[in-house]
């Protein structure tokens, strides 16, 4: 019997038939990070901060006025940040980043304002200028536009020491990398409905401006709707708050709300409870909050002056909505939003917001967190300024008293921006903000990991939350979040990384798109009653989170809006979405979206042809070719609700023959690169998508602990500890990634041949047997480099050793000699040091004694001497950095031997500890 | 600048305790006869088995004949032993037959980018033409330098002083190795020179360029002192004087002609066809399954579960035979892979007749008893 089963049938026909080649876009990808870079986010966001936003710091605290004499001033007139310089005995240097890792210093360039100010207390003066007056030293980001690294080409990098594969976006701060992270918030300026902590419907706003920054939570609580806000003793009706802002007429507020009957009857028990207070007037109101304002207490509240109350509604309730002249409307209009959306909320819970929606974070990078530090510094520097100025004015002496020698005297700015970037804690009391860990020290364990550590994101909530909701993989992450990057453990699905195309936005210019807007017929709210906002046949139309006004046709005016951002005329990264449900529009243009490029396909057919692709590939079109010509725009997370995005060029018909499901007509853009939407990490994953996801997750976080390459100039660092292998080799199977990163031009690791056998006793997890020739002939030898610093005090002394015990490798100038053996307790400093470093007359040798550098190593093993560097430190002294090299071969694990384990304690629980630990971690050598 | 540090290859693992524990293979000794008890025969009490004693012999006498033979390949057929005694001859080849290789290396000055003890290894690796390597000493056991390991009984110094003064990447190779001894020479160099005498394949040898230490750029030098010594494979694999070394069981091959005759052409092709090596082939004028190259099989059953599959169990019967081996030896080009099957042998005999003595002195058969149970 032939046991042989007929072959499933086979329709030769359609397997024959040619596959439309589709246009292979995959060299829009080097394209696209040629152009962008690996972290392109950091360096654009530091670059905003140092170009534009810098300036609109000064520009809001421009002016320094004495209150004695309001002549006496100081106005700054221009910012600007020079080139990275350091002072070397009084004669400004330029500086190389690889200079400040060697020597311990900042990589920081002078901070420049050109300022106009008066002199003194006489009664005429003169306006006296200056050009350049530097107030402090700012960090600057590697690759950054005020970097010197900026546009250099391989060559000059590596005569910089440099490697030309490093992508920067990190700062040096004494000496260390030091990567701000990204942080993750909630989007500011934003309305959100949410159930809080008590199941109470919410809709809360975080207001943040130049200015100020402020919650408002309205909430629900027994059919009654009530403003929380800091600044008042306990909740407040919001009623109440409406008629304080002017709206004194019950009818007006419902027609603020809409027509909807649903909408009235939930605010009755509101407006009842408003009568029951006896408060008709906008006055009533007014006084009744006075009452209640200030958050200590009654008798703090009763000294508070009159009209308190319509500061807080002025300047802090809801402070993202501006007040011009006393018109409270747009306020009331926007808290009319808030309530009706809230009612929505009550009403329908489907149209509550979804907090760990992609679209309502915001990503906060090195320039926004730069920006914020250095306002908070420069703040303090002028209000110190004016302190001293004010208090030194009514003496004697001061004729001469000017505000540029205060200013220069005390700047807190270099030393605040290096403390903060060194230790990671921003700690500015004035914006409330007390965050640890912003910034890290880089990881250079590889050269991936230096990457994945630059992309990654830290979370907005506290680790220890509980809720599985953060943690949950987001549908909107596609595309921006890597969905295999994250740790294990209390951080798992908190802490994220970026995708290989994921761009974050910096903030936009928004007047011009405000008045984009109006001229494509947005109504302006000034003219429209209460009634008329809501009206059905329109759209309201948000720009920023502040109502704008509304629009009749919101498809037109947001296909208008997409056609200008097309051709250039608008910001190629303002999203425009219209959210049919809310019926509103929202246009954005604010820092911190995420978003990503797609190519543009109209009716399902992508613009991008042939022919573009080889003028890509021949060199005449780059990738920013592409987005001027309208042939691939980015999207943020909002706007792709609008879009319906296929994975590949649309086919009529699958390969089956079969009828595709999708209509072609609907398809709006073509995804660019499909495993786009892995990070850095995950991308070194050959065939990720045949792997069960975990395992992913798992080589996510493990690839960063590959031994190999670090960097090009890895033999020229000074870090701590680095390990490195003898013979790393590119991986024989590649993956598109790999190629794009540079991994394959700095790999980690070797390729093994693995044989895997089930049989006895190596069958035990994770355990691996090792032929001893191949680690004879260099499989898996590594290289440690570990650095000794010793630094020399100005009394101290390095002398000639005299042929003593364990002296032996030292030069006549007192240091080890590079190339010399070191062993245990031989000395690599010879230093000395006066028994009293304050008698400094006569110093004799009786005076000194040993303070030497004694090496502590292993007895047994081998470790040279493989550097010596020798620089004054910022201080001035001598700071001698030996760098000690040790190459190691793979040894059979500790663990397996008896002594080991009971040396480490292993064997604490009788023999069934013995067990499990000694089989665990059983890695075994055997001969051939 | 003058400051002279020696590195060793670091990693040599320990050296071998000097025979402690040879390996035992009774059954295989030649000529001598050591005679054990039988088993069960044996009390397992006090009495102390008499130490000579000529009851059954184990003796086998094992034959070879060479198929095929090249400086540094060879093959050849071992019969009438078994398993123990072909593995042992494996494993002595790989690991125990003496070599010369680079084990000290003083380094004078290197400014090249590689770090010292990275050049050691290097150099450790680079083949040395070993052909003396048997008479030669171990450095730990030469009485004429006090195990200093430096003179000429037991080390070949070496010298390398290369520096780069051009602007092109300049090739260390072991060609600019200078040896001492003309009869210990980086194995390349010695096949070049061979090939340059007889000319025949000088045009490809011109083209070696011998083993690459490191590359040199401008103003780059290195400047080294390096001492050969004697070893063997078990130590460090640069000792090895054995490439690959493998032998396999020749296989025994039947097959059912009653039953393969009950199998159609297409049948007894699509069978033959189920064997991933080319072991059977149908002889065109008889259509009878034949056996073409037996010891193409690999012992991978393709074939039995064809048959198996086809509802004829027992079509093709294919065993091992136990005590036929065939070998093939490929050699570094240290020694000839014929005088490395011929070393090895020796080495094995030493082993041996070590073990031998050993228990002649001590009359005692304890240890060699517990190992056989
Ligand atoms: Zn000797």
């Amino acid at each position: 019997m032939v046991a042989q089963e007929s072959d499933p049938v086979v329709d030769y026909k359609t397997l024959t038939v040619p596959v439309k080649s589709a246009v292979d876009k995959f060299d829009l990808l080097p394209a696209f990070l040629k152009v962008r870079g690996l972290v392109k986010e950091h360096i654009d966001s530091f670059n905003y901060f140092i170009d534009h936003g810098i300036h609109k710091i000064v520009e809001a605290n421009k002016r320094l006025v004495c209150v004695h004499d309001p002549t006496l001033f100081l106005e700054y007139k221009r910012i600007y940040v020079g080139n990275p310089t350091v002072h070397v005995d009084l004669v400004e240097q330029k500086i190389t980043p690889q200079m400040c890792r060697l020597s311990d210093r900042t990589y920081a360039a002078p901070i420049f304002v050109d300022v106009e100010f008066t002199k003194g207390n006489q009664p005429n003066k003169q306006i006296e200028q200056r050009q350049r007056m530097q107030i402090g030293q700012m960090p600057i980001m590697l690759r950054s536009s005020h970097c010197v690294l900026r546009g250099k080409d391989e060559a000059e990098l590596a005569k910089l020491g440099e490697c030309p594969l490093d992508p920067g976006g990190y700062f040096i701060a004494k000496g260390n990398e030091k990567v701000i992270l990204i942080q993750e918030q909630l989007s500011k300026n934003r309305i959100i409905i949410d159930r809080d902590s008590k199941g109470r419907v919410s809709a809360s706003v975080t207001s943040s401006t130049h200015e100020t920054k402020s919650k408002t939570v309205f909430f629900m609580e027994k059919d009654k709707i009530y403003l929380q806000l800091n600044q008042f003793s306990k909740p407040v009706p919001i009623m109440i708050i409406l008629k304080a802002m002017g709206i004194e007429s019950d009818q007006e507020i419902v027609q603020m709300l809409g027509r909807d009957p649903r909408y009235g009857s939930l605010l009755l028990p509101s407006i009842q409870e408003c009568y029951s207070e006896k408060i008709y007037t906008q006055k009533q109101a007014l006084d009744y909050l006075d009452e209640k304002a200030g958050s200590t207490g009654a008798a703090r509240a009763r000294i508070r002056k009159e009209g308190e109350a319509r500061k807080i509604i002025r300047d802090i309730f809801l402070a993202n909505v501006p007040v011009s002249h006393g018109n409270f409307r747009p306020k009331c209009i926007y808290a009319a939003v808030m309530l009706r959306r809230m009612m929505d909320a009550i009403l329908n819970s489907d149209t509550m917001d979804d907090k760990d929606y992609v679209g309502n974070k915001r990503l906060e990078l090195s320039g926004q967190l730069m920006s914020l530090l250095f306002e908070d510094l420069f703040k303090t520097m002028n209000t110190h300024a004016l302190e001293h100025v004010n208090s030194a004015y009514s003496k004697s002496n001061s004729a001469m008293l000017d505000f540029t020698s205060v200013l220069q005297r005390f700047s807190p700015i270099t030393q605040g921006l290096e403390r903060a970037i060194s230790t990671g804690n921003w700690d500015l009391k004035r914006f409330k903000m007390h965050r640890k860990g912003v910034s890290q020290g880089l990881c250079r364990l590889s050269f991936i990991a230096a990457l994945g550590h630059m992309t990654r994101i830290s979370p907005q909530f506290e680790k220890t939350r509980k809720v599985s909701g953060p943690r949950a993989l987001q549908p909107s992450q596609w595309g921006m979040l890597c969905p295999c990057d994250t740790p294990e453990g209390e951080a798992c699905g908190l802490t994220k990384n970026l995708a290989l195309m994921t761009h974050v936005t910096t903030d936009e210019e928004e007047g011009p798109i405000i008045s984009v807007c109006q001229s494509l017929g947005v109504q302006d709210l000034a003219s429209l009653s209460g009634e008329e906002i809501h009206s059905p046949t329109s759209f309201l139309v948000i720009f920023n989170g502040l109502i704008l006004g509304k629009h009749k046709d919101p498809k037109r005016f947001a296909n208008a809006m997409r056609k200008l951002r097309r051709k250039g005329k608008l910001g190629e990264f303002v999203s425009i979405f219209v959210n049919d449900q809310q019926r509103c529009v929202y246009v954005a243009s604010d820092g911190g979206r995420v978003c990503r490029p797609l190519v543009i396909a109209d009716e399902g057919v992508s613009r991008i042809k042939e022919h573009h692709m080889k003028e890509l590939r021949d060199g005449v079109r780059c990738f920013n070719d592409f987005l001027r010509d309208g042939l691939i725009e980015y999207l943020d997370v909002n706007e792709e609700n609008n879009a319906v995005i296929s994975l590949y060029e649309h086919q009529d018909k699958d390969l089956n023959g079969e009828k595709n499901e999708v209509d072609r007509k609907s398809i709006t853009h073509v995804e660019i690169e499909p495993f786009t939407i892995l990070g850095v990490c995950a991308g070194l994953i050959p065939y990720p998508h045949h792997n069960q996801s975990p395992r992913n997750t798992y080589q996510c976080a493990m690839g960063k602990q590959a031994m190999g390459n670090i960097a090009y100039n890895q033999l020229f660092r000074a870090d701590s500890l680095i390990y490195l292998l003898v013979y790393p080799q590119r991986p024989l199977l590649t993956t598109k990634s790999i190629e794009l990163v540079g991994y394959d031009k700095l790999g980690a690791g070797q390729n093994a041949t693995v044989a895997v056998m089930s049989y006895s006793g190596y069958d035990i997890e994770d355990a691996i047997v090792m032929n001893k020739s191949s680690l004879d002939r260099g499989f898996g030898r590594c290289i440690t480099m570990k650095k000794y610093s010793v630094l020399k005090e100005k009394t101290d002394r390095i002398i000639r050793p005299q042929n003593e015990q364990n002296k032996q490798i030292l030069d006549a100038d007192g240091i080890a000699a590079p190339g010399e053996i070191i062993r245990n307790h031989d000395i690599y400093v010879n230093k000395q040091s006066p028994k009293n470093p304050r008698d400094s007359s006569a110093l004799k040798d009786q005076v000194y004694v040993d303070s030497n550098a004694k090496y502590k190593g292993v007895e047994g093993e081998t470790t040279v001497v493989d550097r010596v560097l020798l620089c004054s430190d910022t201080d001035d002294k001598l700071s001698i950095k030996c760098i000690i090299r040790h190459t190691r071969r793979p040894e059979l694990s500790r663990i397996n031997s008896r002594e080991e384990r009971k040396r480490s304690g292993m064997e604490k629980g009788g023999v069934g500890g013995m067990e499990e630990g000694g089989a665990k971690e059983q890695k075994g050598m055997e001969e051939e | 600048m003058d400051q002279r540090r020696s590195v060793s290859d670091l990693f040599n693992p320990l050296r071998p305790e000097s025979n402690r524990n040879p390996p035992l293979y009774p059954s295989l000794i030649p000529k001598t006869l050591i005679s054990l008890p039988k088993r069960g025969q044996n009390p397992s009490g006090a009495q102390k088995p008499p130490a000579m004693e000529t009851t059954v012999s184990y003796q086998r006498f094992p034959k070879v004949r060479i198929r095929e033979m090249k400086d540094e390949y060879c093959k050849f057929e071992l019969r009438e032993t078994d398993a123990s005694m072909a593995n042992a001859l494996r494993r002595v080849m790989i690991a125990e037959v003496p070599t010369v290789a680079i084990d000290l290396v003083e380094i004078e000055v290197n400014s090249s980018v590689l770090n010292d003890e990275f050049i050691a290894h290097r150099l450790g690796l680079i083949p040395l033409t070993s052909d003396n390597a048997m008479r030669m000493r171990f450095s730990r056991d030469c009485d004429s330098c006090d195990g200093d390991g430096q003179c000429e009984f037991c080390s070949v110094e070496f010298h390398l002083n290369v520096c780069c003064d051009s602007d092109q990447t300049l090739d260390v190779t072991s060609a600019d190795l200078r040896s001492a001894e003309a009869s210990v020479i980086p194995v390349d160099l010695a096949v070049k020179a061979l090939a340059m005498e007889s000319s025949s394949t000088s045009y490809e040898a011109a083209e070696q360029r011998g083993i690459i230490i490191v590359k040199l750029r401008r103003g780059q030098e290195l400047r080294l002192r390096a001492i050969a010594r004697k070893g063997i494979g078990k130590d460090h694999a640069k000792w090895s004087p054995a490439a690959t070394v493998t032998f396999m069981y020749e296989p025994d091959i039947h097959i059912n002609e009653d039953l393969m005759e009950t199998l159609s052409l297409d049948e007894k092709r699509a069978w033959i066809e189920s064997s991933p090596t080319k072991v059977f082939d149908l002889d065109p004028n008889t259509g009878q399954v034949v056996v073409v190259d037996p010891e193409a099989y690999t012992y991978d059953d393709e074939v039995i579960k064809k048959a198996e599959a086809m509802g004829k169990p027992g079509l093709v019967e294919i065993n091992a035979k136990e005590d036929s081996f065939i070998f093939t030896v490929e050699s570094t080009g240290a020694i000839k892979a014929s005088q490395l099957v011929l070393n090895a042998i020796d080495v094995l005999r030493q082993k041996l007749d070590a073990v031998r003595l050993q228990d002649a002195e001590e009359n005692d058969f304890s240890e060699l008893k517990a190992h056989l149970g």
